[in-house]
């Protein structure tokens, strides 16, 4: 990239006839930090407070919103419904994702590309238009007001990507990997859990963090699946907060930042990763 | 003889637990995508009632879709959907060029800037929508800031205007995706070689002139992405629509969009009363299912045909 810097001209004019991007670039920034600096700030004022002083720093950073969005909101509770529901969905998914990938990418069947195709098309499938037959499948089921109907319903739409993902790392393995093992009388699953599966620790990663953010971020299944209190997951209860404590601004805005908080921190971690996984195959939502 | 006795044999282990590997996978699939899919297809050529198939209907919850009252409905939020297609085409993956085109030019920075502008991605859709809800309130942030530089006087009522409150919910949706186009163009952008822009810098090209006549026609693999997944996604656009102006789709039906629609009718919250009614849901989503699906293989092979080889 620094070739196609203007050759020859005085490095001052150069940053100068820079001067226009750079500050597109800060604008947009300060667009979305701006945003999210009065969520934060804003967390720790009180409503009164919030109107007064829109943009300063807290007079103290007391933490009562935050207590009165975990407990009196009992956001906490749906917190660790969120964590459930995320943590059993990406198990599962990457679990028998992996298993189909396996033979479908490294077997000789005879029927991979029919069957690969057929998870693949599940890709694009608008599965929200399905859920009229889907509410009446979990309620059959018995599976309405309940985290387990949830993971099952996350992983079966999260399944067709992490599919496509792990195929497309499993497929260019050296041959002499599994052979070898299979030489020393390795099983099948010994194959897959042990050999395979470590050396596509990327893929793994990649089908975690996505399907990781997607879960954590569904709002509409628990919307028509979840009517209990007990079982709503924390988008679904924000969704209600907004409506409800709509005069108790500090306590809305310590709610979001509590509900993001996870992603924040998964997002400041792995950066890197998700700016190439999402550059390789944009392979998002 | 006995090596293939031994290839035999492995192939029909190689079967047998290729299809117990693929079951689990399979099954879930199966039973909580492609059955309830198929059935919703299958379900909107019939009479409901409540929950319950009735009878055969043929194409009368469709022609009733598109009369009186629901036609009105349908045709509007058809509307509201492909502005929001065309507002997202525009302010976001438009835009998006621009910022990806600015971090190529620059050696330094760009991890930073990506960074940045792709976070609100990785937030949900409510987080988002709750947040820009309080921040453009009648009282919020944004009015003070607006009546404080005198750009606006007095109550700041954007999302309960009909004329504006789509626009706003369309630029809310490109704060939250604008990282997505960035990302992707970059990385296209890594991938032409750097020799063709020497090239054409010897040939006395400026950047702008790179951009659109050397870079965007080699990009086009990264605008078919992008057109697709923008596709895909406006016209499956519900939860910021449910988060900032409810499932109504306030105010007055200015915002509702067809994801929207088919939940009120499906779960029953159409109308002054309330009820639902299924045949006419399933009509709409498989119509719906019919604009993403042709939409869909239409743009692939559009950008198919344009892509350039090189």
């Amino acid at each position: 990239m620094s070739a196609l810097a203007i050759s020859g001209a005085p490095a001052i004019s150069r940053q100068l006839a820079r001067l226009p991007g750079w500050t597109v670039l800060a604008v947009w920034t300060a667009a979305v930090l701006l945003p999210l600096y009065i969520l934060v700030v804003s967390c720790f004022k009180t409503t009164a407070e919030i109107y007064d002083n829109r943009l300063g720093l807290p007079q103290s950073w007391a933490l009562d919103n935050f207590v009165n969005a975990w407990t009196r909101a009992d956001l906490g509770h749906n917190f660790i419904n969120s964590l459930i529901v995320t943590g059993g969905a990406v198990i599962l998914t990457i679990v028998v994702s992996a298993m189909a990938a396996y033979p479908l990418s490294r077997y000789r069947l005879g029927w991979n590309a029919v069957m690969l195709g057929l998870f693949l098309s599940g890709i694009m499938l608008p599965i929200r238009l399905a859920s009229v037959e889907l509410f009446t499948l979990m309620r059959n089921l018995g599976l309405l007001d309940s985290l387990t109907g949830l993971i099952l319903v996350y992983a079966a739409i999260r399944i067709p990507f992490a599919v496509f993902i792990f195929a497309n790392f499993m497929r260019v393995l050296p041959s002499e990997l599994d052979e070898a093992a299979r030489m020393d009388g390795a099983g099948e699953v010994r194959i897959l859990f042990q050999i395979i599966l470590p050396t596509v620790k990327p893929a793994v990663s990649i089908v975690a963090i996505f399907t990781a953010i997607a879960v954590w971020n569904d709002f509409f299944f628990p919307l028509i699946f979840i009517f209990d209190d007990r079982y709503k997951t924390v988008p679904l209860a924000i969704s209600v907060f907004v409506g409800q404590f709509r005069t108790d601004w500090g306590l809305v805005f310590a709610s979001l930042a509590i509900s993001m908080a996870p992603i924040l921190i998964m997002y400041c971690l792995l950066a890197r990763q998700i700016r190439e996984g999402v550059g390789a195959g944009g392979g998002m939502k | 003889m006995t090596t293939l006795r031994r290839t035999t044999s492995l192939k029909h282990t190689q079967q047998r637990m290729a299809v117990l590997f693929i079951l689990p996978a399979l099954a879930v699939y199966a039973l909580f995508v492609l059955y309830p899919l198929a059935m919703s297809l299958w379900g909107s050529f019939f009479v409901w009632k409540g929950l319950r198939m009735v009878e055969f209907a043929g194409l009368s919850n469709f022609s009733r879709l598109f009369v009186f009252p629901s036609g009105a409905r349908l045709y509007g939020a058809l509307w509201h959907n492909t502005a929001w297609f065309f507002g997202i085409m525009v302010f976001q993956n438009g835009i998006g060029l621009l910022f990806a085109w600015l971090l190529f030019l620059r050696d330094k920075g760009a991890a930073f800037f990506q960074s940045v502008f792709f976070f609100p991605a990785v937030l949900s859709p409510v987080i988002v929508g709750a947040l820009w809800r309080l921040l453009l309130a009648p009282g919020g942030v944004v009015e003070w800031a607006l009546n404080g530089l005198g750009l606006h006087q007095g109550s700041l009522t954007v999302l309960g205007n009909s004329h504006t409150a789509l626009a706003m919910l369309i630029a809310v949706d490109a704060w939250n995706w604008m990282g997505l186009p960035v990302l992707i163009y970059t990385a296209g952008l890594r991938q032409i070689s750097g020799q063709i822009f020497e090239a054409a810098k010897l040939d006395g090209a400026g950047n702008a002139r790179m951009l659109f006549s050397i870079a965007l026609p080699l990009l086009m693999p990264a605008l078919g992405t992008l057109t697709t997944l923008s596709f895909i996604n406006t016209f499956n656009q519900f939860d910021i629509v449910y988060v900032m102006q409810g499932v109504q789709g306030n105010p007055s039906y200015s915002t509702d969009t067809l994801v929207t629609y088919f939940y009120r009718l499906a779960f029953g919250a159409e109308g002054a009363v309330g009820i639902t009614d299924i045949g006419l849901a399933l009509a709409l989503g498989t119509l719906l299912f019919l604009i993403l699906s042709i939409g869909t293989l239409l743009m692939l092979r559009f950008f198919d045909r344009r892509t350039v080889q090189l």
